[in-house]
């Protein structure tokens, strides 16, 4: 007997007991639509957060104080021995202050001012949406020269034509060279709700000192990471005078290093919601099974039957395995398309629109196919193994 | 050559504590063409009988032959080829398919032998046309009468042109009239040239057979050839 013959035998059967053949498969559709439903909700939710960390800038290593004590721990002039190492694409030192940024007595909203070089853009991954950036003879001369983050623009209602006019920063007028594009918050700190002037103006007009928030270092590509950051941090301990038993004055953080552990441990939640979603198939199997062998009870008659109109016991068992599986085929089919509904609609609210991942469909598929082979192989054999002169006279 | 061979065959079954021998050292034979009864009480060892000559089960003692083959070294495999091809069954209850058309039930012998679709409906479709029931070929055994179930039960015996017709209280379950047709039926089969073993308790189906064998405690009583009774 070919497999498409019993395929059509076991179609003819669910045909007739389609109330029960869909409650059936109702296990292994809610099972496959979950698995498929969350394991795309996990991808999404991956997928994200890859995006918006990577939008921090690749290749950044960020270098920050860990203050012990009140005096800056990290300068100015670390960042410039810092530029002195090779293999280096871009150095940019962050010295922030919060200040009042106003185009009126009226119109005024408050941010970090930020002094940097011009390097800035390329080392934290920022496009300017117009204008252009803080030019190396602007940072070199101090000017009172400032680029807007996206939201200080909002917040002050200026657009493209602001270009070019004057902005009072503290109660100095400095001239609006560029406004950045929007990159969206990735935790904590809305980058851009800032203001960015070159690093001399910071000390010269509104705070003291040289001590720096961070130093932005953008490694060149090809370079090895590790290397860098142990360079960096050779240098660091002799400028600061460390001895070799004690710990350091600053951290350096790696920016892929945060992007892998954020993918794993969105790669793990996923397996996880996985896995729990697949308990759901799992309880669907079992109720095929269930049903299977009421069913091999059910037509102990029709199988003696058989059995003597010259089926073979591997006859019979293709018969109801084959039934088994088509209905977990027929409930995965359903489930992944539920699924895929379900992904498209979360998706959709969390804005990470639809994510067709062929590989989830097709794990699917092959899980439902085990689904239905597993559960259906022993009421199958069951059935197999029958006497066919006990089954003949079964009532 | 015979078409079947008994030689001391037994039967045993063991229900836990007590063993039953349902036939003891039957021997027999019957020649190919012969319409033969096999006939006896209830408890008699008919249906141990009908089993093991049509290959559902196999003796205990003694020796078994089929169209030439020792059925009792087989095993379960090649025995449902034996089904398959050399025996068609008619049973008391009819045992059609439920929720099967006529033409389906009767194609189902053909679908284990491996037959095509379109050769399996047409050859179905003639059978059940020669037994007068080309327009219920699409019925379900429910919308039946029961002599039609029957009918559709010997088509579906007769479709694989077996060598041996095997059937239990044929005329069982039917009304008087419609068990006369039926057992005309066999008697034509028979005048066709076709092998058919009636397995029955009923003294007036028996007499359609030229040869009766009277069974009894499951060991060969009697046995008579006889003109057929009209």
């Amino acid at each position: 007997m070919s497999t498409l013959e019993l395929v059509r035998l076991a179609l003819s059967r669910l045909r007739r007991s389609r109330v029960r053949a869909a409650l059936t498969m109702l296990g292994v559709v809610i099972g496959v639509a979950s698995v498929v439903g969350l394991v795309s909700v996990g991808r999404g939710t991956t997928a994200q957060i890859t995006e918006q960390l990577s939008s921090l800038g690749t290749n950044l290593l960020t270098i920050s104080p860990t203050g012990r004590s009140t005096t800056a721990s990290l300068t100015i002039d670390d960042a410039t021995a810092i530029e002195g190492i090779d293999g280096l694409a871009a150095v940019a030192p962050e010295i922030e202050t919060q200040g009042t940024v106003a185009t009126s007595a009226t119109n005024t909203t408050t941010t970090s001012i930020v002094g940097t070089s011009a390097q800035y853009a390329q080392v934290r991954a920022y496009e300017v949406w117009q204008g252009t950036f803080l030019s190396q003879p602007e940072v070199d001369e101090s000017l009172r020269s400032v680029v807007l983050g996206a939201s200080v623009a909002t917040n002050l209602g200026l657009g493209a034509e602001a270009v070019g006019s004057t902005i009072q920063i503290e109660g100095i007028p400095f001239e609006i060279v560029g406004i950045l594009q929007p990159k969206g918050g990735a935790g904590f700190q809305n980058p851009d709700d800032e203001v960015l002037v070159p690093l001399g103006a910071v000390s010269k007009y509104f705070v003291g000192g040289n001590g720096v928030r961070a130093i932005g270092v953008s490694v060149a590509n090809g370079v090895d990471m590790q290397s860098v950051r142990d360079q960096i941090s050779e240098l660091l301990r002799v400028r600061h005078g460390i001895g070799a038993t004690d710990t350091d004055d600053f951290q350096i953080f790696d920016q892929t290093q945060l992007l892998q552990a954020a993918s794993t441990i969105s790669g793990t939640l996923t397996l996880l919601l996985g896995g729990i979603a697949s308990i759901a198939l799992v309880v669907g199997g079992i109720g095929i099974m269930n049903i299977m062998l009421v069913s091999v009870r059910e037509r102990t008659r029709e199988i003696g039957i058989r059995k003597a109109l010259g089926a073979r016991g591997r006859d019979i068992l293709s018969q109801f395995l084959i039934e088994a599986v088509v209905l977990s085929l027929v409930g995965g089919a359903i489930g992944i398309g539920l699924g895929l509904v379900i992904s498209a609609l979360i998706g959709r609210l969390a804005g990470w629109g639809f994510i067709f991942d062929p590989t989830t469909v097709a794990a699917a598929t092959l899980f439902s196919l085990a689904v239905g082979v597993v559960f259906g192989v022993w009421p199958a054999r069951q059935a197999a193994r029958l006497d066919p002169v006990a089954a003949l006279r079964f009532e | 050559m015979s078409l079947l061979v008994l030689e001391h065959v037994g039967r045993d079954y063991d229900m836990g504590h007590v063993q039953v021998q349902a036939l003891r050292d039957v021997s027999m034979s019957i020649e190919r063409g012969e319409m033969v009864a096999i006939v006896g009480p209830s408890g008699s060892g008919k249906t141990t009988m009908m089993s093991i000559i049509g290959c559902l089960d196999r003796p205990t003692t003694g020796r078994y032959e089929l169209d030439g083959r020792d059925v009792g070294t087989l095993d379960d495999r090649a025995l449902a080829a034996i089904r398959s091809r050399t025996i068609g069954f008619v049973f008391q209850s009819y045992n059609l398919l439920p929720g099967t058309s006529a033409l389906d039930n009767v194609a189902t012998p053909l679908l284990y032998q491996g037959v095509g679709r379109k050769e399996r409906v047409a050859r179905a479709a003639a059978a059940l046309e020669r037994l007068g029931l080309g327009t219920r070929l699409g019925h379900e055994p429910t919308e039946l009468s029961g002599g039609e179930q029957q009918r559709v039960a010997l088509a579906r015996a007769l479709v694989t042109n077996p060598a041996l017709v095997l059937a239990d209280e044929p005329t069982g379950n039917l009304p008087q009239h419609q068990g006369e047709e039926v057992l005309g039926l066999f008697r034509s089969l028979h005048a066709a040239g076709n092998t058919v073993v009636l397995i029955t308790h009923n003294p007036d189906v028996a007499a359609a057979a030229e040869r009766r064998i009277h069974l009894r405690d499951g060991a060969i009583e009697s046995e008579e050839r006889v003109g057929v009774a009209a």
